[in-house]
């Protein structure tokens, strides 16, 4: 390892540093306190080294990761969105576990993991980082300890994602038949035409896994469940940084092994995406638990991302654009994502979340604050101008019309207007007038900050996105 | 079809023959008998591709390390006399024989291994060592993110376990609410 190579994983030792540390600190103090600061300590020093680790440039180190733009701009997303998390969490554990220490350093893990898949160049890196997000996750989402259904979420996560993993080591292990090699790249002109066929069969079942993990319909079985059993912020967490890690590791993949040069993968994402719009869309009309509604539109705005992996995976597409989207829409999920289920988990002060579309009537008149960041969500959730939302629909249109992705665009219109409805729902609940028995609740300050600030940032966003696209285009310039 | 070959589909048949048994028996120590069968032909197959260490560690973590637990949870499980007759059941030959068989069948696949020119069907030999070398040496970062994968798994079967354990503390100070708490309240 050289020196330049050190420098790019600074961040990467920060944060597993600071994990031992840590661990360390809580073994012998046994402070929830001490967990929660020190948490946050080590995701901030990891986000403070991120620009000396930009200076050292694109690094391959050992061929497992590359340390460029894209890898540390997706580290810097996962690591805010892991102080959003811990931030939530501070006030939303103790009603429902006796030990939160552990808490604190999972999600640093987490974090570590969804890092490592999101710079990963091969199967090695990819399989290890997955794991280290998944496992990490499973005890996130059985954290509380005396409720069942985090336990049950926790146990159908278990088991269907452990699938999706095996799913995509299998798909892992016949590409490696093929190619020879861990790497996401490989000379395509080596391979022999009887073995296309294997070849496309590993890529096929890899992407089956990646689709479970993304909950892209018809994969989606498990995402109403696990989000509703699971705690509201690590609910919130699963949605943002899981799926960013793991779309962030498929888009490398795409890229790098040209996934679309066969027409029958672009055919396969194609139809894929069109279900997730539509289904997720219609599935979540009708819902009446936030969580659950929330799980359905997660699925259809992973179906509008994969537009942007199209257009930038197409042979011969627009990739900068295509990535530049991705990654635009990533951060506007995520603020939305956050926002929505740090409302939820800020008015979650007793053992049960507040899941029912019922528990929202008239927040407005009840908490100011939070009724507005979870308008702003869900307006944002449904692509109306002046919000986050809407900046990265359009750019996302923007660039499905120009890599001609005719059918995904109109999907995408469909499903947005189908949209729109339940999103509506919420806001008319949010400012209906509220019925006068309806006791006021009393919230986390933190919590209600955090989530302020995400609703801030939505708008600000939504308003003036300048900055976010000029940092974008220099990090991924420079990588 | 080549010999070579042969070394090769019969100890695959085998794991998926005994794979497909461990899920279908009901009684559990039965499964278990034919899912250290499976393993074992795993593990001749690595040996048969050439991979005798990752064929050495398979015997011993997950035949031997894990097979053992399962023995661990048995024995704590079942105490008493019912279950020393319960046991004598588990000797009748139909708990065994099939086993034996396929267990026999692999040591006739090691012997032909051992004692054929050609030891293995695919691809290089790949030694103990050169496996520590790789280890240490290219995926030097690979093995940390596996020490951050057990981390996890440690510090979460920590968390989890721990409901447990409380839960049977209380029981035994005679201080036990029901296992189904979280309708009110929390701690």
């Amino acid at each position: 390892m050289t020196l330049l190579q050190a420098q790019a994983l600074l961040p990467y030792f920060v944060l597993s540093g600071g994990i031992a540390l840590l661990l360390v600190l809580v073994a012998w103090l046994r402070s929830e306190i001490v967990a929660f600061a020190g948490a946050l300590l080590v995701l901030f020093a990891a986000l403070f080294a991120l620009p000396t680790a930009f200076e050292a440039g694109a690094q391959v180190v050992d061929g497992i990761v590359r340390v460029d733009g894209f890898a540390l701009f997706f580290f810097g997303l996962f690591a805010l969105a892991a102080a959003v998390t811990a931030i939530l969490a501070f006030r939303y554990l103790p009603a429902r576990a006796a030990h939160r220490q552990e808490f604190y350093i999972l999600l640093a893990i987490a974090t570590l993991g969804a890092a490592v898949t999101a710079s990963a160049v091969n199967f090695a890196g990819f399989m290890l980082g997955l794991e280290v997000l998944s496992v990490s996750l499973y005890v996130m989402v059985a954290y509380p300890e005396d409720a069942k259904p985090p336990l049950e979420a926790a146990a159908k996560y278990l088991v269907l994602s452990g699938a999706a993993s095996s799913t995509i080591l299998f798909g892992m292990a016949l590409i490696y038949l093929v190619t020879g090699t861990l790497a996401f790249a490989y000379d395509g002109a080596e391979i022999a035409r009887n073995d296309r066929a294997i070849l496309v069969l590993g890529q096929a079942l890899l992407l089956a896994g990646v689709f479970f993990k993304l909950s892209l319909v018809p994969f989606h079985m498990w995402t109403p469940d696990v989000y509703q059993g699971a705690p509201a912020p690590v609910t919130g967490f699963v949605a943002t940084v899981s799926k960013g890690a793991v779309f962030a590791v498929l888009l490398r993949y795409a890229l790098d092994a040209d996934l679309f040069h066969s027409a029958t993968a672009g055919s396969m994402v194609v139809l894929i995406g069109v279900l997730s719009m539509i289904g997720g869309n219609v599935l979540a009309l009708l819902q009446t638990n936030i969580k659950r509604l929330l799980a359905y539109s997660s699925i259809a705005h992973m179906g509008y991302l994969l537009i942007a992996l199209l257009v930038a995976g197409a042979p011969d597409g627009n990739r900068d654009l295509g990535v530049e989207t991705a990654l635009v829409y990533l951060v506007g999920y995520f603020a939305m994502t956050l926002a929505a289920f740090g409302v939820v988990t800020a008015l979650s002060r007793t053992v049960e979340d507040a899941e029912e579309l019922g528990a929202y009537t008239g927040l407005l008149w009840r908490q100011p604050v939070l009724a507005a960041v979870l308008v702003a969500a869900a307006l944002s959730l449904a692509g109306i101008p002046l919000t986050v939302g809407f900046i990265v629909k359009f750019y996302v249109v923007a660039a499905g019309v120009e890599g001609a992705a005719w059918t995904l665009v109109w999907a995408l219109i469909v499903g947005s207007a189908i949209g729109v409805y339940y999103y509506l729902r919420i806001v008319f609940a949010v400012i209906k007038r509220p019925t006068p028995d309806v006791a006021a609740t009393r919230t986390a300050w933190e919590g209600v900050l955090a989530t302020a600030a995400l609703g801030v940032a939505m708008v600000a966003l939504g308003v003036h996105p300048t900055p976010l696209l000029e940092l974008l285009k220099a990090m991924l310039g420079g990588g | 079809m080549n010999a070579d070959l042969v070394l090769f589909w019969v100890p695959a048949a085998i794991a998926v023959f005994s794979t497909a048994l461990v899920i279908t028996r009901k009684n559990a120590s039965r499964a278990l008998v034919y899912l250290v069968i499976s393993l074992l032909a795993v593990a001749v197959v690595f040996f048969v591709l050439g991979a005798p260490f990752a064929a050495a560690l398979e015997v011993v973590v997950y035949a031997g390390a894990i097979v053992v637990l399962f023995l661990f949870v048995v024995m704590m499980l079942n105490l008493g006399r019912s279950s020393v007759l319960r046991e004598g059941g588990w000797l009748r030959p139909n708990m065994w024989v099939l086993p034996g068989i396929l267990a026999f069948v692999l040591l006739i696949v090691m012997f032909h291994v051992f004692a054929g020119t050609q030891a293995k069907t695919a691809g290089t030999e790949v030694p103990p060592s050169a496996v520590g070398r790789a280890l240490f040496g290219p995926y030097l970062l690979a093995v940390e993110l596996a020490g951050f994968l057990l981390l996890a798994a440690l510090v979460g079967a920590y968390h989890l376990g721990r409901r447990y354990l409380e839960e049977r503390r209380a029981v035994v100070e005679g201080t036990g609410e029901g296992v189904d708490a979280g309708g009110d309240g929390g701690r």
